[in-house]
């Protein structure tokens, strides 16, 4: 039943030479849920109106299982969507609601009336058929909209920032069996969002996108770990970037030096190629943070894989401690340490050593 | 209060350490106060309706305070006189055709404005919203001109066309208040749950903007049932409307018919807004 | 609820239709749509009543037309709207200063064709005298009204209205908008000054007549005499004797002076294609027995000399050439020329 989607060279411009989206290439496979992430103003949601069928391409084409749909209009694409704040029909009950694309399918009435039920059961909302959703909390009318989008076995369900609404913990829980119902019926699932945790959390693969253009595309390890744009580096979690020219030392074949007394070790990779100017990431958790300890770092910080600082501030998470740490030459870094418990904690003052893995260094697009 | 308080250094002690002492007893003025002028308000928009009623049920042929007894002479006579049912009935006949061509007229004018991507939007509505601006009585004269030009006598669809003129910028205004606050992904779900613009249109936007038309319908209502300076010019001879009957009654008869038939007018317009929320259901999802 | 006051409205209309005497009347004439249509304008209250029901449909059979009179106000204003080839009236009747306004634009025919309406033969001098345009078929009276319950005694001088006992129940008109008050102006004249035109004088008597209470429609004057808010008070004869057999505490006076005269005329429209049906028209409204019968119905003094009323009606209404001569007619066409000053005037006065 679920379809798979190409997105081919879309372009959306709107009157006055708004380029909203640019030039969009995406394959969005069977039974994946894919996310389009980024920052509002991204072209994320124009992108998924045009999947849907409610803005037409300037260029390019879209196309379902291979078909050309570019130009079909939005009522005969079979696509299912949940809307950001839900757009239920305020004049209809929740069970009239989930009818209504059944209804507009001309199905008979036994046959509408068996599976609305069985679509509100399956988001837990039984025995609220007759409420207005009005009448409904935010996590209900969430499944409702649910329940409307799902219940006509869509080839496709789009979802814009469909939990943008709810509080936290609702969200995550609705998180949880969005990604659920998604794998447990097969579907075919694009899903917009702004929140980058949210986005790898639940997604098979993520596109993230900025200025209307695709920055990268992978599973959410590969746009963690290997973010290829810079903005990409940044957009997702926190991170360090350096960005710096292109060295050699007598100890490291491949470095970077990024001022202010600072050379990093670059990673063994074919892909750094060149001279010129370079930016790498660190992620803050991949540092390790240890007492200052000049003797025994001495090497490691020739080797460009180690650095002395002072810890400026602490942010305790919980489950992990955030540090701020003003390096000797000045830089500032984000390190982030496990909370074991046992291990100690650092203070604003202490004297700190940091030392990583030069594989762990990604060197970035501009 | 700035000048009293430098003008008087002990004044401005005073009023400072005021507050905390008589909040409380300001609030219960407050309150009064709150409730004094709305009791006023509604004094003075009920009382010319308790005059005509007093007007209409006393038996006297002239306004007497107090009243002398309570009769219902002059429902009788405003019953029994042809001129007056006739003219009741047409200004039924007329209101109700008016509301139908107003409602119909003004809701798609308004749809088109709020949708259409017209260009001089503004300007079109500026033009819509007119005939509130100018003096109805010249309407109903330049219509009366228009249709004597035209030698088209002045026929019940020249008077319903001029009260469809200044009812229109009613249902436009109520029906564009409704579009501006209207959610457009409502019909974007629906199109997207497989409905056509069309079915769209009847199964979500129709009913969404209804408050809004309805509101519109009932002031179409009552102001073409109200209406006298449109129709001055515009009624034609056995086909007056109650307002015109009632003026040019008044010139002859100055007695309590004139009492009855406004009772009977303002009854029946609460009738017809009663009727009207009962039957298409105006509270049931306006949020006013 | 509509249909039981349907019910309701029909079996009053009947008993109201029997006391009006239409029963003795043949069968009303059905108009046929081919059938001329003669359009006038006519009074509405008991006036349009008696003509709706019988002084109309009998013109209609008799002389095979259909007649559609407006009984909407303002008729002059709709006559100059309407074009000068294809008048909206064939007849207007109107009174008397409204017809000279309309003859000063030219939208009626200042003079009847005696050839054309014999019945003019038979008038009164006053009804085709130089101070009307068309003829006058009916005249009211104004003098005054006078409470007969507050001991005022016998009046028999306008001059009496003056007196400082009326003040606070003396009447009288918004002098713009009311006839009435406009002709009083110009007794006000002759009173106190050389004559109708000494508008200084009135202006002044005006003046002195404070404090009045003025209204503008009749109807609101016969009120207020009736209800005792006013003890004497400007206005026309019928607007008192039409209350006869009431039992109302109210009277009329004819000063010595004189009575305003407050005539009906008609004119027709010189544009009228239905010149012979209006001529007619003008005819049969001047006949002794259509006299008669509108005279009685709404105390209207008839112009024809030839009108033999009912005892009660001859003793007050003006019937013969003697109660006629006491009328005094008002110069409307001077009067119109310098209305627009003298509302200004007679607004300043009553304002202040």
């Amino acid at each position: 039943m679920s379809a798979s989607i190409e997105i081919a060279g879309v372009s959306k411009v709107y009157d006055g030479g708004v380029r909203a989206v640019d030039a969009v290439a995406m394959d969005i496979r069977q039974g994946e849920f894919f996310s389009l992430l980024g920052p509002s103003g991204c072209g994320k949601t124009t992108t998924l109106r045009m999947i849907a069928g409610f803005e037409i391409p300037s260029a390019g084409a879209i196309r379902v299982d291979g078909a050309d749909i570019t130009h079909v209009p939005a009522h005969k694409r079979d696509m299912g969507m949940v809307f950001q704040n839900y757009a239920l029909f305020p004049h209809r009950t929740v069970a009239e609601n989930v009818a209504f694309g059944l209804r507009m399918r001309g199905l008979d009435k036994a046959t509408i009336a068996t599976k609305v039920k069985a679509a509100l059961a399956m988001v837990e909302l039984s025995g609220l058929e007759e409420r207005r959703p009005a009448h409904l909390s935010g996590g209900q009318q969430q499944r409702v909209a649910l329940a409307r989008a799902i219940v006509i076995a869509p080839r496709v369900l789009l979802c814009d920032e469909p939990l943008g609404a709810l509080d936290k913990k609702l969200r995550q829980q609705m998180q949880f069996e969005l990604k659920q119902l998604q794998k447990k019926l097969g579907l075919t699932l694009v899903f917009v969002t702004h929140d980058q945790e949210e986005a790898l959390a639940m997604s098979d693969r993520i596109a993230v996108m900025n200025g209307g253009r695709v920055e990268q595309i992978g599973t959410p390890a590969e746009i963690y770990n290997q973010p290829t744009t810079r903005f990409v580096a940044d957009f997702i979690g926190d991170t360090n970037i350096f960005r710096g020219e292109r060295t050699t030392t007598n100890t490291m074949a491949s470095a970077i030096d990024v001022g202010k007394d600072l050379i990093l070790a670059l990673p063994r990779s074919p892909d750094i190629q060149g001279t010129g100017i370079l930016s790498v990431a660190l992620r803050p958790e991949k540092i390790c943070l240890s007492p200052r300890a000049d003797a025994a770092t001495a090497t490691a910080t020739a080797t460009g894989s180690c650095a002395h600082g002072i810890v400026e501030n602490t942010n305790f998470l919980g489950g992990a401690v955030l540090y701020r740490i003003t390096l000797e030459g000045g830089h500032r870094v984000l390190v982030q340490q496990p909370n074991a418990g046992t291990s100690r904690l650092f203070v604003p003052g202490n004297d700190v050593t940091l030392d990583w893995t030069p594989a762990d260094l990604v060197v970035l697009k501009d | 209060m700035q000048t009293t308080a430098s003008h008087s250094p002990l004044h401005a002690t005073v009023r400072q350490a005021a507050p905390a002492r008589t909040s409380g007893r300001v609030r219960h003025y407050g309150r009064y106060l709150y409730l004094a002028i709305n009791i006023a308000i509604l004094v003075f928009l009920l009382a010319p309706i308790a005059v005509v009623v007093v007007f209409a049920l006393n038996p006297t042929p002239f306004i007497q305070f107090p009243p002398v007894g309570v009769s219902l002479r002059w429902f009788e006579k405003f019953f029994a006189s042809r001129d007056f049912m006739q003219a009741l009935w047409f200004s039924l006949e007329v209101a109700v055709l008016t509301t139908v061509s107003a409602t119909l007229l003004g809701a798609s004018a308004a749809l088109a404005l709020a949708r259409g991507n017209l260009p001089g939007t503004r300007l079109i509505v500026a033009t819509m919203l007119s005939p509130l601006m100018l003096p109805a009585i010249l309407t109903g004269l330049a219509l009366f001109q228009t249709y004597v030009l035209l030698d088209v006598g002045r026929p019940t669809w020249g008077l319903v066309a001029g009260h469809t003129l200044v009812t229109l910028p009613y249902v436009v205004r109520t029906t564009l208040a409704v579009l501006h606050n209207f959610d457009t992904r409502l019909e974007e779900a629906a199109q997207n749950l497989g409905a056509s613009p069309l079915r769209t249109f009847f199964e979500v936007t129709l009913p969404l903007i209804k408050p809004g038309v309805l509101a519109g319908a009932i002031f179409a209502f009552i102001v073409s049932f109200d209406q006298f300076p449109v129709s001055l010019f515009l009624v034609s001879p056995g086909n007056e409307t109650l307002p015109v009957t009632l003026f040019n009654y008044l010139k002859f008869d100055l007695d309590g018919t004139i009492g009855a038939a406004s009772v009977v007018s303002i009854v029946l317009a609460f009738v017809v807004v009663i009727g009207l929320d009962r039957t298409v259901g105006l509270r049931s999802y306006v949020k006013l | 609820m509509m249909k039981a006051l349907g019910s309701l409205s029909r079996r009053r209309f009947l008993t109201a239709s029997a006391s009006l005497g239409i029963g003795t009347i043949a069968a009303p004439y059905v108009a046929r749509a081919d059938d001329p249509t003669l359009r006038i304008t006519g009074w509405g209250g008991k006036w349009g009543e008696i003509m709706k029901a019988e002084i109309g449909p009998a013109f209609e059979s008799e002389f095979k037309c259909k007649l559609q009179i407006d009984s909407a106000f303002p008729y002059l204003p709709k006559l100059q709207a309407s074009s000068r080839s294809a008048p909206i009236y064939d007849v207007m009747h109107t009174n008397s200063n409204e017809q000279w306004a309309a003859a000063e634009m030219g939208l009626i025919e200042p003079k009847i064709d005696p050839k054309l309406v014999p019945n003019l033969a038979d008038v009164y001098p006053y009804a085709i005298s130089d101070k009307i345009v068309g003829v006058s078929i009916f005249t009211s009276a104004i003098g005054l009204g006078m409470r007969t319950d507050k001991g005022y005694g016998g009046i028999s001088s306008w001059k009496e209205l003056w007196d400082a006992k009326y003040n606070g129940v003396r009447g009288g008109y918004v002098i713009p908008v009311n006839s009435l008050g406009q002709a009083f102006l110009m007794m006000c004249g002759t009173l106190f000054g050389k004559g109708q035109t000494d508008l200084d004088a009135a202006y002044m008597a005006l003046e002195k007549l404070k404090p009045i209470k003025i209204v503008d429609f009749t109807g609101a004057m016969e009120k207020m005499l009736l209800s005792g808010e006013v003890g004497l008070c400007v206005i026309h004869d019928s607007g008192i004797y039409r209350y006869d057999g009431q039992n109302q505490p109210t009277d009329f006076v004819s000063p010595s002076e004189g009575v305003l005269s407050l005539e009906q005329v008609l004119t027709i429209t010189p544009g009228s294609k239905m010149k012979e049906l209006a001529n007619a028209y003008v005819n049969y409204m001047l006949r002794p027995d259509v006299q008669k019968r509108l005279a009685e119905t709404v105390w209207y003094s008839p112009a024809n000399k030839k009108v033999k009323l009912d005892a009660k009606y001859d003793a007050k209404l003006l019937t013969t050439p003697e109660k006629v001569s006491k009328l005094i007619q008002v110069d409307w066409k001077w009067y119109n020329e310098r209305k627009d000053e003298i509302d200004q005037r007679v607004n300043r006065i009553f304002r202040a």
